[in-house]
């Protein structure tokens, strides 16, 4: 693992961090050292039960490490009270986790509310964010989660984490749940937005191609344990680990024997 | 027919009608409201403690499982008062479980996304209950709040035996005198109101569900509504201040008593009366006579000596008399006016003709039967030291054959001729209409019952008119002349107002 020197301080810092749920025979997640740094989007790559997302939940606290530290633009987060903490960090999630009560305006503008900003802000803002992820204020604010599609959902949840501007996004799995082809657009546009708005990222997900897709840097977890951190090229091009080198190695055949199945159908004809 | 006479019924005390459903919406809006101020906190409470959900929700259901008189009966002594507040303090013990079980279930039931993605957005504690768990959960909250008021609408029936009002107070009275037509002037509106309560309640929490878009302006009015109703019934309720308040037992001649000294209060004291009839038994009575509930009640001597003083039976009146006035007056700062002139205890009945064919006049004649006899005795009497086993020692009188009767049977048996001699209590009014007669007790084995209106001697310092106008009645009642009026209410089903309005009428004792 080769990790290039940080100028500046990074985005996020994990050192030495572990999780264990069962008072430290197993560790969901353990020893782990990374930086994620400012502007970029770091996926965190692994098959379930890998810990990828008790390291997200550690980010904003929804799980207290067992030891090791964390740091936010250089802060302890273990000093900093939870609640302001989360209220700091964009967060967005499988299965979206938009509140069925409460309408689509009041779901984007929900941290805002939280951080004490005025109703017309309030209001201005959600509409501002709702027409950045593509749903028209006019035809959407007004409606209840279980009135849209599952992509329009997944749209106001990012909405949603986007809300109070928040410097850092934590991203577990949000596309898990959508088919294909929304998934596909989806991915598109907020790769493009990522770009636009510059956030520093930390995006969890199993799926291989999305990490690419996505990732300015992977870091592939196994078993709790940081494999290999590196940008997509460096992973396919000098793994680090026989995990690594499967892992890339398995849908490339996949690839091939998906494009010879192809061929042949396009032969028969 | 029933319905005709209902009708009548209904046109002829609709305004107390008015009155008991006025009482019965605050027994249950009260009683409600402060189960769920209560409840919804205790279901957060064990939501978020889990180890203090077994506990509660145990006591709670306990509670749910203690029969409704013996609830009301043991809060009238804890509190030490009847009327409205041991009433609501009981239906907030039978509302509680509905509201906590359901404000846990509904809390458990909030998805576990909903609270992570709430708390991952960064609300604190308070803002997720809320915000996110209490809004959620209220369709399963509001199920328990309308299971809890519609329970209450129910159990309110039974306050009327601690004098707390409301529909029970029919029905009550129609149990008292065995009267249809009251029973179900309570029953109805009871039922009705029920529904209607059924049905508001669900309309608030459909109002009040946040999946259904409404102005805050209309939320608050729906929660508003039922508050307000509540207190400006409340605010209905006549106050006692200056009133004289009299009490009677639930049984017929009580409630003739009852009246008899009420209407004279009223017309010759000249001072508002407020009724507090139908009470379930003799220590509710007197509690709330001691507490300053009620300023006077009718009372026996016999009760008061051994059920209230605990003293020994004695057979003497009036030393009787002499014991529980003196017992009384320095225990309770209660005064026993002079008695009415009859005594309610019990009688050795046989058939008139019987009675002159073989010339029984007294108890003794009869020792020289009884081998011959067959008796009609309830199990009570038969049973209890101070009857059969005691009278049988005292006169030396054994019937030939005892014969197990329930109370309502005991007539129809000896009218039949089925048996020859029955137990009863001294003043039925059916000993007149059966032309039955009751043999002296010649030896005083019965302890002394004399009836009498025990008064709150402050009551008597303050409103010494009361005082005169009881006096009115003394010595005016005998045997006869209750058994009489007890046969108009019990068997003629006039109403005790309408018999205590005559007997005073044509006694002139309403003066004029």
């Amino acid at each position: 693992m080769i990790e290039p020197e940080q100028p500046a301080t990074p985005a996020i810092r994990l050192t030495c961090v572990s999780k264990s749920f069962d008072g430290g025979r197993t560790h969901a997640v353990a020893e782990l050292t990374l930086d994620v740094r400012r502007g970029e989007t770091l996926v965190l790559l692994g098959s379930s039960g890998c810990g990828k997302t008790t390291t997200l939940k550690m980010i904003n606290r929804l799980v207290e490490p067992t030891t090791g530290t964390i740091e936010l633009e250089g802060e302890d987060t273990a000093r900093l009270d939870p609640v302001a903490l989360r209220r700091r960090i964009g967060y967005a999630f499988q299965g979206i986790g938009l509140l069925p009560h409460m309408t689509v305006e009041e779901n984007a503008a929900l941290v805002p509310r939280l951080l004490g900003w005025s109703v017309e802000r309030r209001r201005e803002r959600a509409r501002e964010l709702l027409r950045r992820v593509g749903l028209d204020p006019d035809e959407f604010a007004r409606r209840l989660p279980e009135q849209l599609s599952g992509g329009q959902q997944q749209r106001v949840g990012f909405a949603r984490a986007l809300a109070a501007d928040p410097a850092v996004l934590l991203m577990d799995e949000p596309f898990g749940a959508l088919d294909a082809l929304t998934r596909e657009s989806l991915q598109r546009e907020l790769l493009d937005l990522g770009r636009e708005l510059a956030k520093t990222v930390v995006f969890v997900t199993h799926d291989l191609f999305e990490a690419v897709l996505l990732g300015d840097r992977i870091a592939v977890l196994h078993r709790g344990r940081l494999e290999q951190i590196g940008t997509p090229a460096e992973l396919v091009g000098t793994p680090a680990t026989p995990f690594v080198r499967e892992l890339f190695r398995r849908p490339a055949e996949q690839l091939d024997t998906f494009e010879q199945l192809l061929s042949r159908t396009r032969g028969t004809r | 027919m029933i319905a005709a006479a209902l009708s009548d019924l209904l046109a002829e005390r609709s305004g107390e009608l008015l009155v008991r459903t006025g009482e019965h919406v605050v027994l249950t809006g009260l009683s409600t409201g402060v189960a769920v101020l209560v409840g919804v906190p205790l279901g957060i409470l064990v939501h978020r403690v889990r180890w203090l959900r077994a506990p509660v929700l145990g006591a709670a259901g306990v509670l749910q499982t203690v029969p409704s008189l013996a609830m009301l009966t043991v809060l009238l002594v804890v509190l030490g008062r009847i009327g409205m507040a041991p009433a609501v303090a009981a239906l907030v013990m039978y509302a509680l479980l509905p509201i906590v079980v359901n404000t846990e279930t509904g809390l458990a039931g909030v998805p576990a996304q909903a609270v992570e993605a709430a708390t991952g957005c960064g609300m604190s504690r308070g803002q997720l209950l809320r915000l996110v768990e209490l809004p959620l959960a209220l369709p399963v909250i509001v199920a328990g709040v309308r299971t809890a008021a519609v329970v209450s609408v129910g159990v309110a029936t039974l306050s009327a035996f601690i004098g707390a009002g409301g529909l029970g107070q029919f029905i009550n009275e129609g149990l008292a005198l065995l009267n249809t037509r009251l029973l179900l002037l309570g029953a109805i509106p009871a039922a009705l109101l029920a529904l209607l309560v059924h049905l508001s309640v669900g309309a608030v929490g459909r109002v009040l569900d946040p999946r259904r878009r409404r102005r805050r302006a209309v939320r608050l009015a729906a929660v508003a509504a039922p508050v307000v109703l509540v207190l400006a019934a409340l605010g209905g309720q006549s106050l006692s201040a200056g009133r004289v308040r009299i009490g009677c037992k639930n049984f017929g001649e009580q409630l003739i008593l009852g009246e008899l000294l009420a209407q004279l209060v009223e017309t010759r004291a000249e001072l508002p009366v407020l009724r507090y009839f139908n009470l379930g038994g003799t220590m509710i009575c007197h509690s709330a006579l001691t507490h300053d509930q009620i300023d006077v009640y009718p009372e026996y001597t016999g009760t008061g000596l051994v059920t209230v003083l605990g003293a020994p039976v004695d057979g003497d009146a009036d030393a009787v008399l002499e014991r529980v006035a003196s017992g009384y007056a320095e225990r309770f700062g209660l005064e026993w006016l002079a008695p009415l002139g009859f005594e309610n205890t019990y009688a050795m009945l046989v058939r008139r003709a019987a009675a002159e064919e073989h010339g029984w006049r007294m108890l003794s004649d009869l020792a020289a039967d009884a081998g011959e006899l067959r008796a009609g005795l309830t199990d009570e009497f038969a049973r209890r030291a101070d009857g059969y086993p005691g009278l049988a020692a005292a006169y030396d009188l054994h019937f030939g054959e005892v014969v197990d009767l329930a109370p309502s049977l005991l007539y129809e048996a000896l009218v039949r001729g089925e048996v020859d001699v029955i137990c009863a209590f001294s003043t039925d009014g059916r000993i007149e209409a059966y032309d039955l007669f009751p043999l002296r007790d010649d030896r005083r084995f019965f302890p002394p019952y004399e009836a009498a209106f025990v008064v709150r001697s402050e009551l008597l310092d303050e409103l010494p008119e009361v005082r005169a106008a009881a006096a009115l009645l003394a010595g005016r009642i005998d045997g006869d002349t209750m058994r009489r009026l007890n046969y108009e209410v019990d068997e003629r089903k006039r109403t005790p107002a309408d018999v205590a309005r005559e007997f005073l009428t044509t006694s002139g004792l309403l003066g004029g």
